[in-house]
């Protein structure tokens, strides 16, 4: 029983191990300094936009309007800033702004008017579209005006000096190291079971592989700036998970609404608040998704939904609500990245990286519900 | 009388940290009928599973054998290939088909791959009739009340020709007529060779029913008797391994202030629709337990879930908490305010059964044990702890999942959830519904102990010695209205079932036994 445990622990891991190493047998560069950096900017918006979906799957909900969100928000600060000369800061924050109202409306439509999640976000899938392409007029708007850079082209242009990011990375991992070590010692302490080789493994793999990343990126520019606030989005999502109410009362509505409405979960305000959260998602990964491509156009975003929950499903998540964690999501949103740098490198074409794209997630949750059904047994 | 037509041999089954059964034989004779007796977590519902299918062979020790022969079930199918069909407590109906598409469910009669809807509606007809019901087949099964909905599932059974039924508490939601259907049917299909494994905390019907009883006590069956051989008392000391003395507490105390008051409430299920409660009165006093009587669809529950926040449309009238007007349809705030509910209905609003013990434990006092919404881990243990503790719920450890505890050990981690929020107002709808006269004594003691600490408590039951045992004060509901509210020390049974019952029901039933 314990191997297996473990092998279930790992085996996103593995997964992803196994992904790298095809990739790299394929062509030796998948590994290099340059697309690693590449990579990480790459994952940064998706994983970003993983994490809102998260939030909002755990309640039993679903976001199908993030794609078009995306595009949205991230064309319309491309507007402000190339068509109508204002500084980016003051965009970005405008444009978050507007997403978060948007997103808190539909929530709030899909919980006081009961009208499914399904819906709501399909229509917004639709209307986001259009208006982003009234917005941008179908033309191609930079994030920046002419060559010049701003806050916005800097967010998947910039990386940090080597110093910075060595000293961030002893950091993480000594904290991370004593945040498991306390948590082993409580644990162990109240009697639960706590295997102490599996939370020293966990400890020295997330180190090893902060620290090789680290070290590789240095190589290139240093670790994308990109980077950096996906890690920082996963830390405040994860805490807001572990450690909140707001994150606990998530898991219960997903768990079962209706108990929880009986045990006095404020259930509507809840899921709004979820949904408003998602907004802000939302438009982050949109300033970075565009600001990567470098201009928004009126393909930006486009099935980043599909990509979103894909990322949710592969790393655990239950699409029924109550289940799902934030490392699941990350290594879920690494491998739909890494397929997909790795396949642009070996020159796939489009029809073929759409069907093996569709083909690993419907692989990994097969398997997911095949590991789980044996460890319950 | 020929050789056991099922017959299970030193059954053991493990799950983490617990012994659900330990070395449990069972015999079930052809047409007899054996009754199953047992306190929550005796390890019935486990010995149901193996019985039935739901747990594959390979998950317990011992052996299975039907007509003799040794048999393997992997699966329920299997289970029902052998003729053995389990009635579960919690139903497993369709609300969206209607009782024929209900009762053939997986095994429509077909012709050439299309579903034969009329010949489905004519055998479900025959069915029914056997139970002398009159339910429409081709009625939505979500329109049926809870009893009908009851013998729907049985008569799904019966189209599968089952000839070993095993029945889960299958009286426990129904009417007194319903029950009374219930039993001679059993009687009737023991006559024609089907026998029936019966499991019931009514202690009553079982001896008017059963051939022989079998007490599990801690995963053991620790005895078995002929039901002629032996008596009610005796079946409950084995049950509990001890002498239940008094049920009932003592009251103690003195009444405080009024704490809840209702004031001609009428309620609607929706704004616009008829009224299904009417011109509704009381108040509650700190220390006193105001019990709700009445028939099924009386409104009782529709009662309590209104006043809670989480039902139908206020027309008319005013609910007051503590002298302060009560807002509609915000639980939440209910709880913060101090009324807490603890329903009957333990799958759908009870909890979430994936989660941990501890995780819904202390899911209703997250407020009091957070900062800053930030939760204090530390002391989200400690109040788990203490909870589950005074609580004797009986689990591993706050970790483990919900759902695999029994479901008197689930009652009270429903009920602990609800008192960690230390509330004023406690709304208990059926709380003993379908657990054991142990645990029954054990909440009726914890009811007790609230009120001596000042808390009001309303309590609906459908058990009219619950109601005069535990209530100070009793109203009895009748058709959504007030039919009566009586001393509880002075009432009897009879009064109270005379005002549950309009002039026009007791005509009705009165022209159904001439």
């Amino acid at each position: 029983m314990d191997k297996r445990i473990a092998l279930r622990d790992f085996s996103l891991l593995i997964a992803l191990v196994l992904i790298g190493a095809f990739f790299y047998t394929g062509d030796a560069r998948f590994l290099s300094a340059r697309n690693l950096a590449q990579l990480g900017i790459e994952l940064s918006a998706t994983a970003v936009l993983s994490l809102g979906m998260l939030l909002v799957i755990l309640p039993g909900h679903i976001d199908l309007s993030v794609g078009s969100g995306v595009g949205l928000i991230g064309g319309v600060a491309a507007v402000l800033v190339s068509n109508h000369d204002w500084s980016a800061p003051p965009a970005l924050l405008v444009t978050a702004v507007l997403s978060l109202l948007i997103y808190t409306g539909m929530g709030w439509i899909i919980m006081k008017e009961r009208v499914p999640a399904f819906i709501i976000t399909l229509g917004g899938l639709l209307v986001f579209k259009g208006v982003h392409w009234l917005v941008i007029q179908n033309e191609t708007v930079a994030v920046a005006p002419g060559n010049q850079e701003n806050l916005y082209s800097l967010l998947t242009t910039f990386y940090l000096p080597n110093a910075l990011s060595t000293a961030l990375a002893a950091g993480t991992i000594a904290v991370l190291g004593l945040a498991m070590l306390r948590g082993h010692r409580q644990r162990a302490t109240r009697g639960f079971a706590s295997d102490s080789e599996l939370v020293f493994l966990r400890w020295f793999l997330s180190s090893q592989v902060i620290g090789l990343f680290v070290l590789v990126m240095s190589q290139y520019k240093g670790v994308p700036l990109a980077a950096l606030i996906l890690g920082v989005v996963a830390l405040l999502v994860h805490v807001l998970l572990q450690q909140t109410r707001l994150g606990r009362y998530l898991y219960a509505v997903g768990g079962n609404e209706q108990a929880a409405l009986v045990a006095g979960v404020p259930v509507n305000r809840v899921v709004i608040g979820a949904f408003a959260l998602m907004g802000v998602i939302v438009a982050l990964a949109g300033y970075l998704q565009t600001a990567f491509a470098g201009s928004s156009t009126t393909t930006t975003g486009q099935l980043m939904e599909l990509d979103a929950i894909a990322a949710c499903v592969i790393g655990g998540t239950s699409l029924k609500g109550g289940q799902g964690t934030v490392v699941g999501v990350l290594f879920g949103a690494l491998i739909m990245a890494m397929l997909l740098n790795g396949m642009t490198l070996l020159a796939v074409s489009p029809e073929q990286k759409f069907i093996a794209r569709g083909l690993v997630l419907a692989l990994a949750v097969w398997m997911d519900v095949r590991l789980s059904q044996s460890k319950t047994a | 009388m020929a050789g056991p037509i099922l017959e299970a041999q030193s059954i053991t089954k493990r799950y983490p940290g617990v012994v659900a059964l330990r070395d449990v034989s069972f015999q079930l004779q052809a047409g007899e009928v054996h009754a199953l007796c047992g306190e929550n977590g005796a390890g019935k519902s486990t010995l149901i599973k193996v019985l039935g299918g739901v747990l594959p062979h390979d998950s317990y020790t011992g052996q299975l054998a039907c007509d003799g022969k040794p048999v393997r079930f992997e699966s329920i199918r299997d289970a029902e290939a052998a003729g053995i069909a389990v009635i579960h407590q919690e139903l497993a109906l369709v609300d969206e088909m209607t009782v024929a598409e209900n009762v053939f469910l997986g095994n429509e009669p077909s012709r050439f791959g299309f579903v034969q809807h009329e010949r489905m509606h004519v055998e479900t007809q025959k069915v029914l009739e056997r139970f002398k019901l009159e339910i429409d087949p081709t009625v939505r099964v979500g329109e049926l009340g809870m009893g009908q909905k009851q013998l729907v599932e049985i008569a799904r059974a019966l189209a599968k020709h089952a000839r070993i039924l095993i029945l889960d508490e299958p009286t426990s939601a129904l009417s007194d007529k319903e029950v009374r259907a219930l039993l001679a049917i059993i009687q009737e299909l023991r006559a024609a060779g089907v026998s029936s494994i019966y499991i019931s905390h009514k202690l009553d019907e079982v001896f008017q029913l059963a051939d022989r009883i079998t007490v599990l006590r801690d995963g053991q069956s620790v005895f078995t008797a002929p039901s002629r051989e032996t008596d009610t008392s005796s079946i409950v000391q084995h049950m509990v391994g001890r002498r239940v003395d008094e049920l009932f507490p003592p009251r103690r105390g003195s009444l405080g202030d009024v704490l809840l008051s209702v004031r001609g409430l009428s309620v609607a299920p929706r704004a616009g629709e008829a009224p299904r409660l009417r011109d509704i009165s009381f108040e509650v006093r700190g220390g006193q337990v105001l019990g709700i009587g009445g028939l099924m669809g009386a409104g009782r529950s529709e009662l309590l879930m209104h006043l809670f926040g989480c039902y139908g449309a206020r027309l008319a009238g005013e609910v007051r908490f503590r002298g302060q007007p009560l807002p509609e349809n915000d639980p939440a705030g209910n709880v913060r305010a101090g009324m807490v509910l603890v329903t009957e209905d333990r799958k759908r609003y009870g909890l979430s059964l994936d989660a941990g013990v501890g995780f819904n434990l202390s899911l209703s006092a997250l407020r009091e044990l957070s900062r800053n919404g930030f939760i204090d881990g530390e002391r989200e243990l400690q109040e788990n702890r203490r909870m589950m503790e005074s609580m004797s719920i009986k689990a591993a450890s706050l970790e483990v999942k919900v759902g695999t505890l029994s479901g008197g050990n689930q009652q009270k981690v429903v009920l602990g959830r609800a008192l960690m929020t230390e509330p004023k107002v406690v709304l208990l709808d059926e709380p003993t519904r379908g657990i054991d006269i142990g645990a029954k004594s054990e909440i009726y003691a914890l009811v007790r102990g609230l009120t001596e600490q000042g808390l009001a408590v309303v309590l609906v039951s459908s058990e009219l010695p619950e109601l005069i045992g535990l209530a100070d004060r009793i109203l009895m509901l009748c058709e959504g209205q007030l039919g009566g509210s009586f001393d509880a020390r002075e009432v009897t049974q009879a009064e109270l079932l005379s005002a549950a019952m309009s002039k026009s029901r007791v005509t009705v039933s009165a022209g159904e036994h001439g």
